[in-house]
C-alpha cells in the first residue's frame, strides 16, 4: 500500500481555503449564537408568560431535532417558503445559530439560577432595581459559572460547522470530499482533514480549560 | 405556492422502514458504547501506564472530531487498507460507536473520580480489598452521578444518527431526502422529516430532563 501525501501539499491552497471558511463560519455562529442565546434566556427567565411558554417550546424543540435536519431545512425549505434564497453559508449560519442559540440559552439559565435566590433578595433590599440586580450581582458571577459549558459549546459548535459540508458550504469538510473524489485519494485527504480539526479543536478545549481554572475564583460566592 | 403533503402519506412505508433504521442504530450503539465505554475508562483509570496513554489519546482524539468526518473515513479508508468492504449500515455503526464510547469512557471516568478519595480510604480501613471499595462503596454512588449524563449522550446519539445518511444508510434523514430528490416535494418532505425527528426526540429530551431532576445531586 503506497501512501502520496503529495495530493495534500499539491492543493494545499484549496484546502486551507476550507479551514479559513471553517474558522470563520465557527467564529460567526459562535458569536450570534451568543448573542441570540443570552437574549432567548433572558425571554425565557424574566420574559411574560406566554412568551415564556414559546421559548421552552423553541428550545426543547431544538434539542430534538438533528442539526443536519435544521440546515437543510433552512437550505432547502426555508427559501420556498419566503421567497429568499440564501448563500449556502448564510444557510449555514441561520441553521447553526437556529441551533446552537437553544443550547447557549440553557447554559446562560443554568448559569443564573446558580446564583442562590438570597443575593438578589438582598439587592433588592438594598434598592437595587431588577435590571442592575441582573447587570451588577446575577451576571458577573454567573458568566464565570458559564465559561465551561461555552467552552465545550464553542467545540460543538466547530464541529458542527463540519456538518455545513452537506448544503455545499466550500468549508474543510466539503473541500476534503471534493479532493478525495477528484484525487481518488481518501485515505491521505481524509486522514489530514482528521488531523486539522483535531489540532484546531484541542487547543480550544483544552485553552478553555486553562482559562477557567485562572478565572474559577471570581465565580465563586 | 402550492403544498402536496400526500406525498409523505404515499410514502409512509418507507418512511417507517427509516424510522426504525434510526431507532436500531441508537439502540446498537449505546448497545456497544456502554461496556465499551466501561473498559477504556477502567483501562484509562487503573490500566497499565502505557495503556493509560492509549486510552486517554483514543477519548481525547475522538471528541476532538466531527462525527460526520469519522463516518467519511470508516466508509472510505478501511476497505482500501483491509479489502474488506462492511456495509454501510455497519460502517455507520461502527463509527457512532467510536465516537460515543469515548464519549461515555469520559463519562464513567469523571463519575468514578467524583467519588471523593477518602470515601476509599474510609473503606479499606474498614476491610475492604480495593475491587470491593470499588464495587459496594464507589460504584452505587457513581451510577447516580453517570445516568444523567449517559441520557443526554443518548438523546445526542439519536440525533447524530442523522449523519450515517451521507454514506447511503437508509435511515430517517436519508429515506426522506432520497423521497425529496425523486418527487420534488422539498418543503413538505423535509418538513415531515424534520416533524418525524421531533416527534420521537422532543419526549425523549424531557425525560432526560426529568431524569436530571431525579438524580440531582444534594451534597
Amino acid at each position: 500500500m503506497d501512501f502520496d501525501f503529495a495530493v495534500i501539499t499539491d492543493h494545499w491552497r484549496f484546502l486551507a481555503s476550507g479551514v479559513g471558511i471553517t474558522l470563520l463560519l465557527s467564529v460567526v455562529s459562535g458569536l450570534t449564537s451568543l448573542v441570540a442565546g443570552l437574549v432567548v434566556a433572558l425571554l425565557r427567565l424574566y420574559g411574560p408568560r406566554p412568551l415564556r411558554v414559546a421559548v421552552v417550546l423553541y428550545i426543547d424543540s431544538m434539542r430534538a431535532i438533528p442539526v443536519l435536519v435544521v440546515l437543510v431545512w433552512s437550505f432547502f425549505a426555508l427559501p420556498i417558503l419566503t421567497g429568499l434564497t440564501m448563500p449556502p453559508f448564510v444557510a449555514a449560519l441561520v441553521g447553526l445559530t437556529v441551533h446552537l442559540a437553544a443550547y447557549a440559552a440553557e447554559i446562560v439559565r443554568a448559569g443564573v439560577e446558580s446564583v442562590r435566590p438570597g443575593q438578589t433578595r438582598a439587592a433588592l433590599a438594598l434598592g437595587m432595581s431588577r435590571a442592575q440586580i441582573v447587570r451588577r450581582i446575577i451576571l458577573p458571577q454567573a458568566i464565570v459559572r458559564m465559561l465551561p459549558a461555552f467552552g465545550s459549546l464553542l467545540s460543538i459548535t466547530i464541529k458542527d460547522t463540519a456538518i455545513a459540508s452537506v448544503i455545499a458550504v466550500p468549508e474543510l469538510m466539503r473541500q476534503s470530499e471534493t479532493l478525495a473524489g477528484q484525487s481518488f485519494q481518501p485515505i491521505e485527504v481524509y486522514t489530514f482533514a482528521m488531523l486539522v480539526y483535531f489540532f484546531i479543536l484541542f487547543p480550544v478545549t483544552r485553552g478553555v480549560d486553562i482559562f477557567y481554572q485562572r478565572v474559577a475564583h471570581l465565580g465563586r460566592s | 405556492m402550492s403544498f402536496d403533503w400526500s406525498v409523505v402519506w404515499q410514502h409512509r412505508d418507507a418512511l417507517i422502514a427509516g424510522t426504525a433504521t434510526t431507532i436500531l442504530l441508537t439502540v446498537a450503539t449505546m448497545a456497544i458504547a456502554v461496556p465499551c465505554g466501561i473498559i477504556v475508562a477502567i483501562l484509562r483509570l487503573y490500566g497499565w501506564a502505557p495503556v493509560r496513554a492509549l486510552a486517554t489519546a483514543y477519548v481525547e482524539f475522538f471528541r476532538n472530531l466531527p462525527l460526520i468526518l469519522v463516518v467519511f473515513w470508516a466508509f472510505y479508508v478501511p476497505p482500501i487498507l483491509t479489502g474488506l468492504g462492511l456495509s454501510p449500515l455497519a460502517t455507520g455503526l461502527a463509527a457512532l460507536a467510536l465516537n460515543v464510547t469515548a464519549y461515555n469512557a469520559e463519562t464513567f471516568r469523571a463519575g468514578i473520580n467524583s467519588i471523593r478519595r477518602g470515601q476509599v480510604e474510609a473503606a479499606m480501613v474498614l476491610g475492604m480489598n480495593r475491587v470491593q471499595a470499588l464495587r459496594r462503596v464507589v460504584v452505587p454512588q457513581a451510577v447516580r452521578r453517570i445516568l444523567p449524563v449517559l441520557a443526554s449522550t443518548w438523546v445526542s446519539l439519536f440525533k447524530d444518527t442523522s449523519l450515517v445518511s451521507v454514506i447511503a444508510v437508509t435511515e430517517l434523514a436519508y429515506v426522506s431526502m432520497q423521497i425529496r430528490a425523486q418527487s420534488f416535494r422539498v418543503l413538505e418532505m423535509l418538513t415531515a422529516m424534520a416533524a418525524i425527528y421531533w416527534l420521537l426526540g422532543y419526549p425523549q429530551a424531557k425525560l432526560v430532563d426529568w431524569i436530571q431532576r431525579r438524580f440531582a445531586i444534594t451534597e
